[in-house]
């Protein structure tokens, strides 16, 4: 049976790709003495997966890696083996055994922050209101797939739930937002309302995923 | 972190780069720490962080109390563009602090095209670029590294050189800074005083002073200044810091693997090898400590992958043992172990089968030269014979591809010898059809030419570079004798920035101007493809009125002064003249080990009796 790791990715972790943590990861288990199931074949290397890879630059505080632990260490001793092995910012939380299926894994909530160096306008609460609650909401997204270099996204029927927080110089929005199949990046978001309201374009905007949930908005583990 | 670096790293390629915070790296309590140095690599973070010359004095500074080395890369463009917009100085990774604030600022220098990333990096920093403009005790910049066997052309950019191996001079300038700083002396005083450490070359107490022709009439040493600086050394490999706890970079590096340090120095003594005479004597470590240090290297950093890596690794005496031994350990957990440089012999075939579980695309060979005459001119000491045997068993054993390294315009080199090089790939070719278990499958043989760079501490510190035509020639020569062999591929450097490096090898202060105005016209990154443009230099060298081939393309009298002639590296320059003369009366010199042939770098041992 596989495992799990319930893991954070903050601080200057987050500029580390996807492919980089995966070979951190590889090499953390190795030094933190963390026995894990090795691929097999001609070049056999531990075999990891991270559930819902994150974008460069994001924060995370419920990342989930998936591996098989070998005999001789104990689930309880694997968080705090690795976290002393890892790069600043890589905080392991818990490890157990994976009972649910991955895919059951529904939606994501992410925290969007949205800074205005010199001070937020009035009107950017009532804008992005009006931008989440259309009918529709069609982007260009990039696609290295589709012919002309984009294909066309409804943004809205990917995002489950959303509310806004405003302060002088910042407007945070939660949402909760499909996780995959297709899932929807909440730079799209961003993009969507600084290309409805380019007046309103915030100075600095950060990603930050707060958990991971199932169908019915419980947190996934 | 830094707010304005969290709103520019969105915006760059790789910015773990940028970063720092990666496992192992050294922060230390500022409140404990009263000197902070900069060890500063002219180019990208990928490129630093495989030098293991860095890391070992990374780790040796950061074991000093008191003392907190932190790291600085060139950033790449884009991230300098942001930098200067947002009037972000260079920092430290570590810290995230201005290198500006620092107390000493070291630079690596591996290779002359990186020189205007020095520069770069100083005015990065918001430092001036000229020593003379830094009045000050601090910070004080200083350079190591195989360059600075000829410091000459940044000369006037650098408060002093270290010649040599940095692990011991390092903590001595280190010392007499704080000494200085403690006491308050100016930095002139800092100087003499840092002039009298063995290794330490300070430019501004030599004079250069040209003839009418352009040569110099002699580099004077000004009061206080030694008559030569020699380079440093370990003396004992086994006592000396070895890295196993060192930085394990969170982003992919060009040397992503564990670098087992075997031995320094080459017993070899090919003539035009600048490494192989400046890092002499040769010093090797014990089996059992590099057996240890490896498993504990491994161990401690969790890469799949180690490299025994030396000048010549297949000259470590106790090899096979050695493999033997972290075979044992590397096999059953998964750990590849490799080496860099392969000997064209049986024996390092027969170790290569041993260590590769998995038959990789093709092996690396370097026969330099065409023909036996000219391998035997350059004192290559490989038999073609010897050659053909290794890759017979590289195809028996399954291998489908050879790539072959050669220089074109060695001394004494003739369109005989050039074509010799068709004839050798030839004859690798026929080798594969001979023993190959899978002709269907073809073969791949690749030919790779560059143009051959006179060196300075080399036999071949007084020959020319042949002209870029003459170059361009043998090119075409050769590439049209191997026109009709549809297996073999014929690569060739572009001549120009050989044609660069041959210039600033042997350059004198008096190119400081062209790298300067190079710089100002946007010169950075020379070494990348991306950023090198040939005619901003040619303006530079017309600009300052020099010409390149006076430095690239003229041949030296024995007697001349060179640029680099208070610079002692342990080799005689008598030495030096022997083997060249050796080298055109076609003459070889054995090995270290078969026979001492006298180079001197002997003397730079207690004992005076090289061991390796």
């Amino acid at each position: 049976m596989a495992d799990r790791l319930l893991f954070a990715k903050t601080g200057r972790a987050r500029y580390i790709s996807h492919l980089d943590l995966m070979r951190t990861f590889q090499r953390a288990f190795f030094r933190a003495g963390v026995p894990l199931k090795h691929t097999e074949g001609f070049n056999p290397h531990p075999f990891i997966s991270i559930a819902l890879p994150l974008s460069v630059g994001y924060s995370s505080q419920c990342e989930i890696l998936e591996f098989v632990l070998l005999d001789g260490v104990s689930r309880e001793e694997v968080p705090g083996r690795l976290t002393a092995v890892m790069p600043e910012g890589i905080i392991v939380h818990s490890c157990y055994p994976a009972e649910r299926k991955l895919k059951e894994l529904s939606y994501v909530n992410y925290i969007i922050n949205m800074e205005y160096e010199e001070g937020r306008p009035q009107e950017t609460e009532t804008a992005l209101k009006a931008l989440l609650n259309r009918e529709s909401l069609i982007v260009r997204k990039k696609s290295k797939k589709a012919k002309a270099g984009f294909t066309e996204v409804d943004l809205i029927p990917l995002i489950q739930s959303w509310n806004i927080q405003c302060q002088r110089d910042t407007m945070t929005l939660s949402a909760e937002l499909r996780a995959q199949n297709p899932g929807l990046n909440p730079e799209l978001i961003r993009a969507a309302f600084c290309q409805a309201y380019p007046e309103l374009a915030p100075d600095f905007v950060t990603f930050h995923r707060r958990e991971v949930l199932d169908a019915d908005g419980k947190p996934f583990r | 972190m830094n707010r304005i670096l969290e709103q520019i790293l969105p915006k760059v390629q790789k910015p773990a780069r940028y970063t720092g915070g990666e496992y192992n790296a050294v922060v230390k309590e500022l409140s404990h720490v009263d000197t902070r140095y900069a060890l500063c690599f002219p180019d990208t973070y990928e490129i630093g962080m495989s030098n293991l010359g860095c890391r070992i004095l990374y780790g040796v500074m950061n074991q000093m109390e008191g003392l907190w080395c932190e790291r600085c890369f060139a950033p790449w463009g884009d991230m300098e563009e942001e930098m200067r917009r947002e009037g972000m100085l260079l920092y430290g990774l570590e810290s995230g602090d201005p290198i500006a604030e620092f107390d000493l600022i070291g630079f690596s220098l591996g290779y002359e095209m990186s020189y205007t990333n020095v520069l770069n990096m100083l005015d990065l920093a918001g430092l001036p670029l000229r020593a003379a403009d830094r009045p000050d005790l601090t910070p004080i910049v200083v350079a190591g590294g195989t360059c600075a066997y000829n410091p000459e052309p940044l000369a006037p950019f650098i408060d002093f050189f270290v010649l040599g191996e940095g692990e011991d001079v390092t903590l001595e300038y280190i010392q007499l800074y704080r000494k200085a700083r403690d006491e308050d002396w100016s930095k002139e005083e800092f100087l003499l005083e840092a002039a009298k450490i063995p290794g330490i070359y300070v430019p501004s107490l030599y004079q250069p002073v040209y003839r009418e022709d352009g040569t110099l009439e002699e580099v004077r040493a000004l009061e206080g200044a030694p008559e030569t600086v020699t380079k440093r050394i370990v003396q004992d490999l086994d006592k000396a810091y070895f890295p196993v706890d060192t930085i394990i970079p969170s982003t992919e590096i060009v040397h992503d693997r564990v670098m087992l340090e075997l031995f320094r120095g080459c017993i070899r003594g090919c003539r035009f090898c600048q490494a192989g005479y400046v890092y002499r004597p040769v010093r090797s470590r014990s089996p059992e400590l590099l057996s240890q240090l490896g498993k504990a290297a491994c161990e401690r950093s969790g890469y799949q992958e180690m490299t025994l890596s030396s000048l010549s690794s297949t000259d470590y005496p106790h090899l096979m043992a050695l493999c033997d031994d972290l075979l044992d350990y590397c096999a059953p957990r998964n750990i590849g172990l490799g080496l860099p440089s392969l000997r064209a012999d049986t024996f390092s075939m027969s170790l290569m089968e041993r260590l590769q579980r998995v038959r990789r695309g093709g092996l690396t060979f370097a026969p330099e030269a065409g023909t036996q005459r000219l391998r035997d001119a350059i004192n290559k000491n490989l038999q073609e014979e010897d050659l053909l045997q290794s890759v017979r068993t590289a195809f028996s054993g399954g291998w489908s591809g050879v790539k072959l390294y050669f220089m074109l315009g060695l001394p004494t080199e003739t369109d005989e010898d050039v074509l010799g090089i068709a004839d050798l790939a030839r004859k690798v070719y026929f080798a594969w059809r001979e023993c190959t278990p899978k002709p269907a499958r073809g073969v791949r043989i690749t030919v790779s030419t560059s143009w051959f760079v006179p060196k300075p501490h080399t036999a071949f510190q007084w020959d020319a570079q042949i002209p870029v035509e003459e170059y361009q020639r043998r090119v075409n020569l050769l590439r049209d004798a191997l026109r009709r062999d549809k297996s073999i591929t014929y690569n060739w450097h572009d001549p120009e920035t050989s044609y660069l490096e041959a210039i600033f090898s042997r350059g004198d202060r008096r190119l400081a101007d062209v790298l300067e105005w190079a710089w100002e016209h946007g010169a950075k990154f020379d070494a990348w493809s991306e950023y090198f443009n040939y005619q901003r230099w040619m303006d530079a060298l017309a600009a300052c009125n020099l010409s390149g081939d006076f430095y690239a393309h003229r041949e030296r009298a024995r007697g001349e002064v060179f640029p680099w002639c208070r610079i002692d590296p342990g080799v005689s320059t008598g030495f030096l003249w022997r083997e060249r003369e050796l080298a055109y009366g076609g003459q070889t010199t054995p090995d270290c080990r078969t026979r001492c042939s006298g180079c001197g770098a002997n003397g730079l041992l207690k004992g005076g009796v090289c061991n390796g």
